[in-house]
């Protein structure tokens, strides 16, 4: 038969985790006192809810018997922190010292004691009186700088606003409230003494209330002068001249000033302090979400970092094609366990929230662009978008504000729109482009792609792509000159030949003439002396075939001709 | 706790030396034993004076209410200030609170109480000597005295009760600073609401600021005259109170109903004074006040369009009403109007219009919030944030329904920016004893032994001592 343990090793259970219920023991009431065995048991299992034993008085437990009594008695005791020795009664544990030796340990000794305190209490008295009174220590008092004397207050603390009197005072008080300003100031009522003026007809000078800054400079400045004709200031201790220092610094104008504001702080109405917590609110907002910006900026620009694919983006520009890419950057984002892309789009970036941010998406344009719309429409709508404020040129171009033609659908990067630009149709071309920037030093992807400067960027390529295709051409126009060329000695040479002349050595350049419209890059690179050759003549013959081209281009094509030869010359080298 | 153990003195500081402290109010005057949580005497500061047999009879505590006797008239030895006017009579009335239930009448002359045989030739005659002994020579007296109490009637408590009663001790304690303390605070903003008077008092580190104590009139006792204002204005028949001596029997009537009651008469000779009718009628009130009187809880005033466009009155008015039936059996259901005898210690204006009152219709001056400001108005600025977050709520008639609510809010909104607190005790004696036991704390606390001004120190300096040392 299985145990319980078997159980438990079945179950996967911990072998003893529990220990077993008990088994039900049959609660065997205890039959109370006052009922017979007979009568208890014709109440059967369950007692009624009534109690039958009634409640008794229980008394101190046993054990406490044996305990002495400690007696207390009503003891006179005197305070050391008054000087006037009064003396009053408490009750107090009585010492056991001070108790008579036991002669005989009776069992009502205790009684005993009670009975007769008066006894003891003359044993007592002497002996409270010798040790001090527990709360005496509590009576303390502030230490204050020694009082001056006459002839320092002559010499030293003469002023013109406070009298002897009245400085005086002022110093009694404080030292009576125990510095405590604000009791000092509430009861500060100095009287001037009148009796010192005999002339009844003299003013009776105006009770000025002092303020309580008044008061602490006077006092501050009598207490740092006693303090340094105690100690000179080089003498004082690091604390006390700190306190020297900040007594003398005490400036009542300014501690006048932080009071008013203190005032005013306090009497706000309800509108201010509601802006105020409005504005706390605000910027514990903004402060929790700084920290959120940064990393999302961070994150933003190190994406942003990511080698550019060169690869054509047409296949992204329809919705089909940006569901797919969606998807597989949701499956790259699950395998890294980064942000999916979808949540960092929906936080607005920094750049997008202020307000002159000149690469605004679109979507943000639009209403402007239907108030240009409305403008252009009709005077009468015109007049009812008055609200809508119109903007001059400059303006314009200080808030970044442009006005499209067609707005396509969706959000776009106008970075990307440049991008799309040095995406040639052919590879070769691309990478054409591609050294060309390269070698005016301006980078692939723009820093900056801000509105004028895609414009110029787009006017750059324009430029690079015209000018590369004025080189295919000339190039052609070359080799062709060259495959005539040879075609023309080679009848001169026959011609020789039939009048009997040594036949002349034959140019190399008749294979150049079958890929002479792949360009440059393609000219023949096991050709040592023929390259630089070539490309002599190109930098020879380009700017008059630019010339031709372009309708006479200004230097500027010139110029990035030579470099692009030099450049193509580079790569050649580079290719080797 | 084991009562065989003391308690820790680190933890309590308490140093008993059986104190009695002795508050005496307007309205009631209370006396126990320090270190006890509740006065033992709590008497009328009334007291009637009849004449019987030719003589002048005077009666004290609680046996005021009882008999009318002829011509028993009731008197209170305060003004309406709450100082002292008629020192004689404020000293017996002090006296009796401690004598009839604390210190006991002395023992007579055990050769003469009857219960001995002496022999003629024993009469000792120091004897003589004892009978002259003094109602406290053996404990020390703390006892209350308003803010506003002047210096010469400060002197001259000192005199009597150093002279007349021959403590041993003696301090005097402001009622704001025990209130404060009662709720263990050193600094804090006491309004207490007492009988005669409503009392701001500021208070830091346990001394008042004199500049900021503020009190008006309009008390518990203000709030029974408008009740009374409002019963003689009642809608159906105007109600007039009949107190219960004057009733022999009554039959109970519906609500609105005229009473039923058969009335005692009393010939005019035996007939006791208007004021002892005034003082019955006055208990009769003040049972109103427990029961039926609400404050109207705010945020704003009564009289103004509640939160969402209903006037407050309105919105009172939709509340249930409260039954209150007088001695007579007349008995009525008060709706709106129990909100509105106490409207005024809030808003001046609200106040029932009554020319026969005692009082003077009251100026906004004299309401608890403009109380408030003009005591905050008297102390420093730093202290004011500090005040605002520890105000104390004291005194019998803060009791009424509702009251430190609105208070709350009046405070939030006259002072929006610092955090406002109101402290208040929820136990009801707590509340009406405040300030006693704020004194029975400090008069059983060990430190404050060396505060005392002793027999010895008055009987050096005079009775001047006493504005040198309770500051």
């Amino acid at each position: 038969m299985a145990s319980a343990g078997d159980v438990r090793d079945m179950l996967d259970l911990p072998a003893e985790g529990q220990p077993r219920p008990h088994k039900k023991q049959k609660v065997v009431e205890k039959r109370p006192e006052g009922i017979t065995r007979e009568l208890y048991a014709l109440l059967g299992e369950r007692a009624p809810p009534i109690a039958i034993n009634e409640n008794k008085y229980k008394g101190r437990p046993k054990w406490m018997n044996k305990l002495r009594v400690r007696p207390w008695s009503m003891a006179p005791f005197t305070n050391s922190a008054r000087s006037d020795g009064l003396v009053l009664n408490h009750w107090q544990r009585k010492h056991e010292s001070a108790r008579p030796p036991v002669t005989a340990p009776a069992p009502d000794e205790s009684q005993m004691d009670v009975d007769q305190p008066k006894e003891e209490e003359k044993d007592e008295t002497p002996k409270t009186a010798e040790h001090d009174y527990a709360f005496a220590k509590y009576n303390i008092k502030p230490r204050l700088p020694r009082r001056y004397t006459d002839e320092e207050y002559e010499r030293n603390l003469k002023n013109d606003d406070w009298s002897r009197e009245e400085t005086d005072y002022l110093v009694d008080l404080v030292s009576e409230y125990d510095i405590r300003w604000v009791i000092v100031a509430d009861r500060y009522d100095f009287q001037p003494n009148l009796e010192t003026e005999p002339d009844g007809n003299a003013l009776v000078p105006a009770k000025q209330n002092r303020t309580m800054e008044q008061m602490k400079a006077r006092y501050y400045y009598v207490a740092a002068t006693m303090l340094s004709i105690e100690h000179p200031p080089s003498e004082m201790s690091e604390a006390e001249f700190e306190l020297h220092e900040r007594m003398l610094k005490f400036d009542p104008n300014r501690e006048r000033d932080r009071k008013d504001l203190a005032a005013l702080q306090i009497n706000r109405t309800a509108d201010e302090v509601r802006e105020e917590a409005m504005l706390l609110e605000e910027l514990k907002r903004i402060t929790s979400n700084e920290q959120n910006f940064i990393t999302e900026r961070r994150e933003l620009y190190s994406r942003l970092e990511v080698p550019i694919s060169v690869g054509n983006t047409t296949m992204y520009q329809s919705s089909a094609g940006l569901s797919q890419l969606l998807q597989t950057l949701l499956q790259a984002d699950k395998s890294k366990k980064r942000r999916s892309i979808l949540g960092d789009g929906a936080v607005p970036s920094p750049a997008g929230q202020t307000p002159n941010a000149t690469g605004s998406a679109g979507r943000a344009e639009t209403p402007v662009t239907q108030a240009a719309n409305h403008k252009k429409g009709s005077t009468a709508s015109k007049e009812t978008h008055q609200a809508v404020r119109t903007l001059t040129p400059a303006e314009e171009a200080k808030f970044g504000v442009t006005h499209h033609e067609r707005v396509s659908a969706g959000v776009q990067f106008r970075s990307d729109r440049a991008q799309r630009l040095t995406q040639a149709k052919s590879n070769v071309q691309t990478q054409k482009l591609a050294n060309a920037l390269a070698e005016l030093e301006i980078p692939v992807r723009l820093f900056m792609p801000t509105e004028r400067v895609c414009k110029d960027f787009e006017k750059l390529i324009q430029s690079v792509n015209m000018l590369l295709d004025a080189r295919k051409v000339s190039e052609k126009v070359e080799s062709e000159i060259r495959v005539l060329e040879a075609a023309k000695f080679e009848r001169e040479r026959k011609a020789r030949e039939a009048a009997g002349l040594p036949a002349l050595p034959r140019p190399e350049v008749k294979t150049e003439a079958d890929d002479g419209d792949t360009g440059i890059s393609a000219s023949h690179p096991g050709d040592p002396p023929a390259a630089p050759d070539s490309s002599a003549q190109a930098g020879h013959g380009q700017p008059d075939v630019a010339q031709e081209t372009s309708n006479g281009g200004d230097g500027t094509h010139k110029r990035s001709a030579s470099v692009l030869s030099a450049t193509s010359e580079s790569n050649k080298r580079q290719r080797r | 706790m084991n009562p065989s153990n003391p308690p820790q003195a680190a933890e309590y500081g308490g140093d008993e030396v059986s104190a009695i402290v002795l508050d005496p109010g307007y309205s009631t005057t209370r006396a126990g034993f320090a270190g006890e949580d509740a006065p033992k005497s709590l008497i009328p500061t009334y007291y009637g004076k009849y004449n019987a047999d030719g003589q002048e009879k005077i009666v004290y505590g609680d046996d005021v209410f009882v008999t009318p006797r002829p011509g028993l008239s009731v008197h209170n030895p305060l003004n309406k200030d709450g100082i002292v006017e008629d020192w004689d009579m404020a000293e017996r009335v002090w006296e009796h609170s401690f004598m009839s239930r604390l210190t006991g009448t002395k023992a007579g002359n055990p050769f003469q109480n009857g219960l001995n045989d002496i022999a003629n030739d024993e009469l000792p005659a120091e004897m003589e000597v004892e009978s002259d002994e003094k109602p406290l020579s053996d404990s020390p007296l703390l006892m209350t005295e308003p803010g506003w109490n002047p210096a010469k009637a400060r002197e001259k408590t000192i005199e009597i009760a150093m002279e007349k009663w021959d403590t041993p001790a003696f301090y005097l304690a402001r009622t704001g600073v025990l209130a404060s303390f009662a709720s263990g605070k050193a600094s804090a903003l006491v309004i207490d609401i007492g009988a005669s008077n409503i009392s701001i008092t500021p208070i830091h580190d346990g001394m008042i600021l004199k500049r900021g104590v503020q009190h008006s009139p309009l008390g518990g006792d203000y709030i029974s005259s408008q009740i009374s204002a409002l019963f003689k204005a009642n809608s159906p028949q105007p109600i007039t109170i009949t107190p219960h001596y004057l009733i022999s029997s009554k039959t109970a009537v519906e609500a609105g109903q005229a009473p039923q009651a058969k009335y005692k008469t009393f010939p005019a000779d035996k007939a006791p004074d208007a004021s002892y009718r005034a003082l019955l009628e006055e208990r009769t009130l003040a049972e109103f006040k427990e029961c039926v009187v609400q404050v109207w809880p705010g945020p704003t005033r009564l009289s103004a369009p509640g939160p969402n466009g209903i006037p407050n009155e309105d919105m009172a008015r939709t509340y249930p009403g409260r039954p209150f039936e007088f001695p007579d059996g007349y008995n009525q259901v008060f709706g709106v109007d129990r909100f509105r005898v106490v409207e005024s210690l809030f808003d001046a204006k609200a106040a029932v219009p009554d020319p026969e009152s005692p009082f003077p219709p009251p100026t906004p001056a004299q309401t608890i919030p403009e109380l408030v400001k003009a005591s905050l108005a008297g102390v420093d600025v730093d202290l004011r944030p500090h005040l605002l977050a520890n105000v104390v709520v004291t005194g019998g008639s803060s009791l009424l329904y509702g009251f430190t609510e609105r208070l709350n809010h009046e405070l939030m909104q006259m002072f929006p920016g610092p955090r406002v607190r109101v402290t208040a005790a929820g136990n009801t004696s707590e509340r009406r004893f405040g300030s006693w036991i704020g004194g029975s704390i400090l008069a059983s606390l060990g430190t404050f032994h060396q505060m005392w001004i002793s027999k010895k120190e008055y009987e050096e300096h005079g009775p001047n001592i006493v504005e040198k040392r309770c500051k």
